[in-house]
């Protein structure tokens, strides 16, 4: 991350290596009973993943990142300290958050949505974290299942946990929305769904979901099937 | 101006806004309106004196982008691309302006002038939309009109401004790198009837429908240059060229919508709304169903095929028309003469008593309700109760009005497959129509059978037709390649249907299902003719024996009736039902036979549009598939019932 780079000054362990290994380290702690984990098991992930070569270049590692206060360390084991826990805890939420922007937003695949998203982990700056967790509405847990760190948005929020954004096959009949995007699955049904009129900023009432989604654009009403209804994201308005 | 110096009048507009009423009201001619989306797939002609001028009407099939997305869509702009016409009427739902003045902008980007019929003025009144006539003309630059088709209003105002069209002021700026690739395109683009601006657009949406007419006009190499321009564009955009393009217009349109329209906010939505909500309803929606289906039968079944039949039969025809007739005929010396017309085969005794008195009552019936069915807006709301069923089948609820106009004329119902996206979706349905769906005529002659023998043999036809349905359609959507397409339907409102437009539709079809009738009724009534004197029938029942007498169970005299059934099933069946009466078929005959003969091969009408819309390979493949099969399950049936020792007395 560009805004802590001058504290990495004087340490080897720098920027998206320091980043993997709070990451690896916060996983196994989540999936762990105790709070404890197991260096060899730290290792073992670290190199699995290929952000680190060999046990040796670990040592360096977990030597280096005791040095500079990131972790802790006791005996065998090894745990985060209050500043790592609070670096990967922000590294983890914008792993997730990433993920489900990928996931739900441009539907991508589990190969690229893990490609990108270790790459979003690492550039995406707070205030665009927030950004995304708001547009997203601040989602619980990423599409794998896992749960989504909060952060300083989701608790201004914490009274009003409705998505901003959601797939207009989540509305509830009655609803007047508007859409914001539509990501279809090929490019003819969007060009369909354009000459009549269903486009970003068009405002819909969903009429019924059952059998088939039957919504009302000004004059217009339409049937649509549910997989269309799908792609289609929408923001409710009162 | 046309050769015969006649000038030309288009009429292009969204689907169902009115076209062919507005189309009727100038002509005088009356063309087939309906709510369902794409009906007008075959475009309808008539001639207009307007102010003293003769002029050619053409209707235009509904558009919702002048890009086509449909063959319907493709047939309107490829009659504004290749056909001389003097004057353009753009109809418009005023309701729906936005979508319509998306289509104005495309015919102001083609350089095509025309004038604007708002129409439903009424509608939009109850709804409490308002529209600024004035200072829409001025902000799109052509005459508007505010008509009421239905009840004529503003169809003089709209034959004055029709004959001094003017080219729309509409225009949309795209953008620089549009822009700029519209310039590098212009000068590769052959001259044509509409501007190269839009042709450049229509290739920049992905068109694709006109690249065999660039072909005939252009050499390749600007071909290749033009795609790449359009490759180069699609490159820098996220997202497809012609959703890009169709936003920044509806950003332009929704503009001059907000400036000229407005509205009570939320107006009063009355019965017709909440009519329009029950009938789709997932609950309340499958009691309405019924409903409307007892009313069809008992409409069409109770008094069409059982009152005025019965009244047709036997006081028109059997007490008045042929003792008439037939006493005419002794006057007549030949034998050979009063047999052709008034004998057992005869063309008056047997054809004409068949087609008038049977299936004139029974198709008007049915053609009335389904007009009313149409006219309502009831359909496309059908559609959506039936399309997680239709999925099933690899169809989807569009599939349902081809269905249930094959319950009137199957083949009508095959011509109307074209609706339907794929070529999957029209196969399977093509074929089930030519298996089994039961035309009205013979659904009349099938009933009248049922009838007389126990309910539960109704309830087995019933079911074994259902079961075939489902299982061909299922079996069919497997092994056809193809995607199923997307269902996206537009649900016109619920309205009061007119009587008058149903009357004239109802005649036009009914002209239309006599035509294709009676003539065969005759043919088939000859060929028995013949067949008899000939002394073949004898013949034919003892070679066909095997399979009517062995497979079937039945007598071979049924042989007859079947043999007429290739030409048409429900001639067919009335042999069958002549049997019947004469005390030759026991229960279990009769029930085998019904089933068989409602599986049986399409009538010859049918199976010549069958080859004219899916090929002769095709239809030969789908006969050669129909007939063994309807006699396997007229078979299993025949045998299971024997074993089970069922008798439905």
């Amino acid at each position: 991350m560009p805004h802590e780079k001058e504290q990495d000054a004087g340490f080897i362990v720098t920027g998206e290596t320091r980043d993997e290994f709070l990451e690896s380290l916060w996983m196994l702690e989540e999936t762990g009973k105790g709070k404890k984990t197991d260096r060899l098991s730290v290792f073992a992930l670290a190199v699995k993943e290929g952000y680190i070569e060999n046990n040796a270049g670990a040592e360096v590692v977990v030597g280096d990142m005791a040095a500079r206060g990131d972790i802790l360390l006791d005996g065998d084991y090894v745990s985060l300290s209050e500043r790592g826990r609070d670096a990967a805890r922000n590294i983890i939420r914008r792993k997730r958050l990433a993920e489900t922007l990928l996931s739900e937003v441009f539907a991508l695949g589990p190969m690229e949505i893990k490609n990108s998203a270790c790459q979003f982990e690492h550039i995406l700056s707070p205030d665009v974290t927030d950004s995304v967790c708001s547009f997203l509405g601040h989602p619980p847990s990423c599409p794998h299942g896992k749960p989504i760190p909060r952060g300083s948005c989701c608790k201004k929020l914490a009274h009003h946990m409705r998505p901003l954004v959601m797939p207009m096959k989540d509305l509830e009949p009655g609803n007047r929305a508007r859409i914001t995007f539509i990501s279809p699955r090929d490019h003819g049904r969007m060009d369909r769904l354009s000459t009549l009129g269903i486009v970003p900023g068009t405002d819909i009432v969903l009429h019924q979901k059952r059998p088939a989604f039957v919504i009302r654009a000004g004059e217009t009403e339409l049937a649509l099937d549910l997989d269309i209804a799908a792609e289609i994201y929408v923001k409710i308005i009162s | 101006m046309t050769a015969k110096g006649l000038r030309k009048l288009l009429l292009v507009g969204n689907p169902n806004v009115g076209k062919s009423v507005i189309f009727g009201n100038l002509t005088g001619k009356y063309a087939t309106v309906s709510n369902y989306p794409g009906t007008t797939v075959e475009v309808s002609t008539g001639n207009a004196t307007i102010k003293g001028i003769q002029y050619v009407v053409t209707d235009t099939p509904g558009v919702n982008s002048l890009l086509p997305m449909s063959e319907d869509e493709q047939v309107t702009r490829d009659i504004l691309l290749h056909e001389d016409f003097d004057t353009v009427i753009q109809v418009a739902d005023v309701k729906n302006l936005r979508r319509s003045l998306l289509i104005s902008l495309q015919l102001s980007e083609m350089g095509v002038p025309f004038v604007m019929a708002l129409n439903m003025a009424d509608e939009a009144e109850d709804l409490g939309i308002t529209t600024d006539l004035a200072a829409l003309s001025k902000s799109i630059g052509v005459d508007t009109v505010s008509t009421v088709a239905t009840r004529k209003k503003g169809i003089t105002k709209l034959k004055e401004v029709c004959q001094t069209p003017r080219h729309s002021t509409l225009s949309v700026a795209f953008g620089e790198r549009v822009e700029n690739a519209i310039k590098e395109m212009e000068p590769l683009l052959p001259d044509a009837k509409i501007s190269k601006r839009s042709l450049a657009l229509m290739l920049i949406g992905g068109d694709l429908s006109l690249r065999s007419w660039l072909h005939s006009l252009i050499p390749d190499a600007s071909i290749d240059a033009l795609e790449e321009i359009v490759n180069n564009l699609q490159a820098q955009y996220p997202e497809p060229l012609g959703y890009y393009i169709n936003r920044k217009r509806l950003l332009a349109v929704d503009k001059i919508v907000k400036s000229c329209q407005s509205r009570v906010k939320d107006a009063r939505r009355g019965f017709r709304q909440w009519l329009g909500a029950v009938t789709m309803h997932p609950l309340w929606g499958l009691p309405v169903l019924l409903v409307v289906l007892y009313l069809m039968y008992e409409f069409v079944g109770v008094f069409g095929a059982g009152i005025l039949v019965d009244f047709m039969e036997k006081t028109v025809f059997n007490q008045w028309i042929n003792p008439v007739v037939i006493r005419l005929f002794d006057y007549v010396p030949a034998q050979f003469l009063r047999e052709l017309f008034v004998g057992q085969y005869g063309i008056v005794t047997m054809a004409v008593t068949y087609s008038i008195a049977i299936v004139l009552p029974i198709t008007t019936t049915f053609f009335m309700a389904f007009g009313i069915l149409e006219d309502s807006g009831y359909l496309p709301r059908l559609a959506i109760m039936v399309n997680r069923l239709f999925r099933l089948i690899g169809l989807n609820g569009k599939a349902v009005l081809p269905m249930v106009l094959g319950l009137g004329c199957c083949t009508m119902a095959t011509l109307t497959t074209r609706i339907l996206e794929t070529k999957k979706e029209r196969v399977i349905v093509t074929l089930l129509l030519a298996l089994a769906i039961p035309c009205s005529a013979q659904l009349g002659v099938i009933m009248g059978m049922l009838a007389g023998i126990s309910g539960e043999a109704t309830i087995i036809w019933a079911l074994v037709l259902l079961f075939v349905l489902f299982l061909i359609g299922y079996l069919s959507s497997k092994i056809i390649k193809g995607e199923p397409s997307d269902f996206i339907l537009e649900l016109p409102p619920v309205r009061a249907p007119k009587l008058k437009n149903i009357l004239n539709k109802t005649l036009g079809r009914i002209e239309w299902y006599l035509k294709e009738a009676v003539p065969l009724f005759v043919l088939g009534t000859l060929i028995l003719f013949t067949a008899d004197k000939l002394m073949l029938l004898g013949l034919i029942e003892k070679i066909a024996s095997p399979v009517i007498v062995g497979l079937l169970g039945l007598p071979e005299k049924a042989t007859a009736a079947f043999l007429i059934g290739f030409l048409r099933r429900d001639y067919g069946a009335a042999g069958l039902y002549a049997m019947q009466k004469a005390g030759e078929l026991t229960p279990v005959q009769v029930l085998v036979s019904v089933v068989t003969i409602t599986l049986f091969v399409p009538c010859i009408a049918q199976f010549f549009v069958t080859v004219k819309e899916r090929g002769l390979k095709s239809a030969v493949a789908m006969m050669a598939f129909v007939f063994p099969f309807a006699i396997l399950i007229g078979s299993a049936l025949n045998f299971s019932l024997r074993f089970l020792g069922v008798t439905l007395k």
